[in-house]
């Protein structure tokens, strides 16, 4: 019941009080893993230059690096990890002096997840932190762990009696938990009850990044602030919208001189695919936004229930509706950047020989998806017959995340003299990444004694009209809990809306034991077989 | 303001270094860097004396079209199997006070990473604009091989110049055959192949319509027994679709051809009336275009003939022989091929005159075939 997950008045904190955040150590489970290194610790060292950290902070990691075990000072081991991180990822470059004070207050308490003796000395080594720092023993943990690893670690936080009670004035322990919840809808409600057997819902912050992202959070203010566009938003003037969030990356990280596998996701990705990486997540939270009724306020809770709103009126999908409206693939070798790069399969093998970790058997012959397109709809009023056409995959010809709503066409009446060049329809796009910003592509006559047509795109992007660089979504996101703002995080009513609406799709795909996925090249946008569930509908995929 | 200068990076890094020569270009100040591109304009050659031709054009291109350049330089002399991606920045005037710039990235690719460019393409694209794609090789489109089929997966437009076609009739008679593949139809698959020799025949045609019109009256074009046509060099196909659509238009139909390489086309038809011949006739000297056009006719049942020529290099004139009166003449306004090209980029219905046309000139390019 959603009244029950309001049991505190941090749900509902006065918006403007929620935007400064408060004295803590920030906690992060799996500090020496890729998340960590690549956005985490990239994130509060930004944070750090802006100079929007409370006063009184430093940064413990916890967990041990893949070859177990760190050789000389953890916290050296941890600050090299990160300078490392900083310079490759942040988004803005590595200062001496700014390093200095970001180096002082960063810490790592080498130990496995499932000892208790690290915990303790976790414990230990926070209280230390906490005098030295002037910290009011209040906590941030960050758990960047497999799903798997997440019970074990709040089970232990609150054995170690590390969790404070969430009616303590003075200090505060807030849990982040990273996606996905879960790898279907009985594990995520494990996962959550688990968590909420140690945290109350007002502690925990399931965080999805997409939610971080400037462009997202400008979809509530395009809709919302902006007169001209909510009487627009619905089933009689939205012909279609598409979602698509497409990855240059692939399951591996290649050193450019060498050739040499640097970096694998394979131990998390392989068995989980697209569908579980993305749509459960990333992609039904956009779409959440996009579709939802105007919230009442911004209250936390109140824009949550909103989208809440959409992820219940999803039409579940039959097994017919899964063969006819979702697609799934895999990529083979291609190209990316001017290079030949392997197919998934391969790299699978040989992320396992990187890792030095047996294949698993069902990973000889990988039918692990690493594209999925799919079409949906929600069956409200508002967007009663308005096909979503969602679009993912990795190894795509370049990074691009954005939404477009694509507006019904005028009546055939005026312009359509020439048939074969068809008027091309209004469209609104948000760009998510890269280049956050939005377009919208109108018609427009051409100058000239005839009337010719022709598209034409106004455009805003961020960087370009407000400069310098939009925060990283982790930062504001970071930020936010440190704040104890909810808003963008998923409540656990969302999380279980948007398993229960995939689950038909997976248990589907689970029963078929395909032997083989249709295949897609490397640098391409995906297989032709995801035509079929647009194509006849007579529309088609957006060139991005 | 000049424009920047060209900087090879990765091909991952082609959008931030777009940006950062604006930026560098604009100089300080908190205005927004407007880009001006109106379309995708994915440019392939085969040579890079070609491509510097090419670049020495891409200004006038964008002056009169504002597009995203994509040059493809397929370097057959280059044992390289790596692409090598150049980005350059030009300002361009908008309006009488303000600048926007306009953006190019070559892409450089040996013999072993032409493979590369469709790939490169892909990602260097930008939705939502019309993508057309300029195939500026020697080689006629039909005859390019898969290669073109994936640059133009994603294009609206394919522009081609049949000028300097090395094999006049079989690139003629293979690319009626081909535009029927390439075209297509449907709300967003649409795709249209233009021919910039074509464009260049606007005048003629019109100066032949108006010859046509009160002609018939008068049973000129229904005596014509012989077409004759003057080209310059490179200009055999120019001279072709503007017959085929003569002729077309005439009613008349293909009996017989043949060659005299280097020199002349000959074709036999079916007229109203008879069996007229036409002459596709190259000269020595004289620019690359059609020169003169002569159809011998009957006027009150007297041997006449209708004479259309260049004067002066600016117009088009035509008279009737012996008869004592000024030409008729047509203002031609001097388009370069690169204007051409960017004139073509938004034109993009489809014209039904160049595809009757091309119909015609594929019987009769197998007429010479056969």
């Amino acid at each position: 019941m959603a009244h029950d997950l309001r049991d505190s008045p941090q749900l509902e904190p006065d918006v403007s009080k929620s935007l400064l955040p408060q004295s803590c150590q920030l906690v992060i489970f799996g500090a020496t893993g890729d998340l960590s290194w690549r956005k985490l610790l990239p994130a509060v060292y930004n944070l750090n230059i802006d100079g929007v950290l409370p006063t009184h902070f430093a940064v413990v990691g916890f967990g041990l690096p893949a070859e177990g075990r760190v050789s000389g000072d953890p916290d050296e081991y941890i600050r090299q990890r990160a300078k490392d991180g900083i310079n490759r990822f942040s988004r803005q470059p590595l200062d001496d002096n700014h390093w200095a004070d970001f180096a002082r207050a960063l810490f790592l308490v080498p130990g496995s997840f499932n000892d208790a003796r690290a915990y303790a000395q976790l414990k230990a080594k926070m209280e230390a932190i906490d005098q030295q720092f002037g910290i009011p023993g209040s906590r941030v943990y960050y758990l960047a762990v497999p799903p798997i690893l997440v019970g074990t670690c709040v089970e232990h936080l609150k054995s170690a009696g590390m969790i404070a009670d969430p009616q303590e004035q003075r200090s505060f322990t807030r849990v982040i938990v990273e996606k996905p919840i879960g790898r279907d809808l009985q594990s995520a409600r494990d996962i959550m009850r688990v968590v909420g057997a140690c945290f109350a819902e007002s502690q925990t912050y399931r965080i999805d990044h997409y939610l971080g992202k400037e462009t997202v959070q400008n979809l509530l203010v395009l809709r919302f602030a902006n007169s001209i566009f909510e009487p627009l938003w619905n089933q009689k003037y939205i012909d279609h919208v598409q979602i698509t969030v497409a990855e240059e990356e692939g399951l591996a990280q290649y050193d450019p001189k060498t050739g040499e596998m640097i970096a694998t996701r394979a131990g998390y990705y392989e068995g989980v695919g697209a569908l579980r990486d993305m749509v459960q997540n990333h992609m039904l939270q956009v779409l959440c936004l996009v579709a939802m009724e105007p919230p009442w306020s911004l209250k936390p809770d109140v824009v949550r229930d909103a989208k809440v709103g959409v992820l219940n009126c999803l039409r579940h999908m039959t097994p017919a509706d899964v063969e006819k409206n979702v697609v799934r693939a895999q990529y083979i070798e291609g190209d990316i950047e001017g290079k030949r790069v392997p197919g998934y399969r391969k790299e699978v093998r040989e992320s396992f020989e990187v890792m030095k970790k047996p294949l698993p058997p069902e990973s000889v012959h990988s039918t692990t998806e690493t594209f999925v397109a799919l079409k949906l709809f929600i069956d409200n009023w508002r967007w009663a017959g308005v096909p979503f056409y969602l679009r993912t995959g990795k190894r795509m010809p370049k990074r691009a995340s954005e939404v477009a709503i694509q507006f019904k066409d005028v009546p055939q009446v005026l312009f359509s003299a020439q048939a074969d060049v068809p008027l091309e329809p209004v469209v609104l796009s948000l760009r998510v990444q890269p280049e956050e910003g939005l377009a919208m592509r109108i018609a427009s006559k051409l100058p000239g004694p005839k009337v010719h047509i022709y598209p034409v795109k106004m455009e805003f992007n961020y960087s370009s009209s407000f400069g310098g660089t939009s925060p990283e979504a982790y930062e504001r996101l970071i930020l936010d809990v440190m704040a104890g703002d909810a808003t963008l995080f998923m409540r656990r009513d969302g999380v279980e809306a948007a398993w229960r609406f995939v689950m038909p799709i997976l248990d589907h795909w689970e029963q078929l034991h395909v032997r083989d996925l249709p295949e897609y090249q490397c640098g391409t946008w995906g297989p032709v077989e995801a035509d079929r569930i647009i194509v006849p509908d007579g529309r088609h995929w957006r060139t991005l | 303001m000049t424009e920047s200068k060209p900087r090879t990076v990765s091909l991952g890094a082609v959008e931030r270094e777009l940006l950062r020569q604006m930026k560098e270009l604009q100089g300080p100040g908190e205005r927004p860097v407007q880009r001006a591109r109106m379309a995708n304009l994915v440019i392939y050659c085969d040579s890079q004396e070609r491509a510097a031709r090419l670049n020495d054009e891409i200004p006038e291109v964008v002056n009169v079209h504002p597009a995203r350049v994509l040059l493809l330089v397929a370097d057959a002399e280059s044992p390289s199997t790596e692409l090598e991606t150049t980005v350059l920045v030009r300002p361009l005037r908008i309006g009488s006070h303000s600048f926007g710039f306009s953006e190019q990235v070559t892409l450089t690719a040996g013999r072993g990473a032409v493979h590369h460019l469709p790939f490169a393409v892909r990602a260097l694209l930008i939705g939502d604009l019309p993508t057309n794609l300029w195939w500026a090789a020697p080689v006629a489109p039909p005859f390019a091989g898969p290669l073109l089929y994936e640059l133009a997966e994603h294009a609206q437009q394919i522009v081609y110049d049949s000028m300097g076609w090395p094999d006049p009739a079989r690139g003629v008679a293979a690319t009626a055959s081909w535009l029927d593949q390439i075209e297509r139809g449907g709300p967003g698959r649409w795709r249209v192949a233009s021919d910039v020799n074509w464009r260049r025949l606007k005048y003629w045609r019109r100066m032949l319509t108006q010859s046509l019109e009160g002609a018939e009256d008068r049973g000129l074009f229904e005596s014509a027994s012989e077409i004759r046509v003057e080209h310059g060099r490179h200009a055999v196909v120019q001279a072709w679709m503007l017959m085929s659509w003569l002729t077309g238009q005439l009613g008349w139909k293909v009996q017989t051809g043949r060659v005299e390489p280097g020199i002349e086309m000959i074709w036999r038809f079916h007229g109203p009336t008879g069996e007229p011949l036409l002459r596709i006739h190259r000269t020595e000297e004289g620019p690359p275009e059609i020169q003169r056009i002569r159809i011998g006719c009957q006027i009150d049942e007297r041997d006449a003939a209708l004479d259309l020529y260049v004067q002066d290099g600016q117009r088009l004139a035509m008279r009737v022989e012996g008869v004592e009166e000024a030409p008729r003449t047509l203002t031609v306004p001097p388009h370069s091929p690169a204007e051409l090209v960017g004139r073509q980029l938004s034109d993009r219905e489809r014209d039904p005159d160049f595809r009757a046309s091309m119909s015609v000139a594929q019987v009769m390019a197998r007429s010479l075939l056969e």
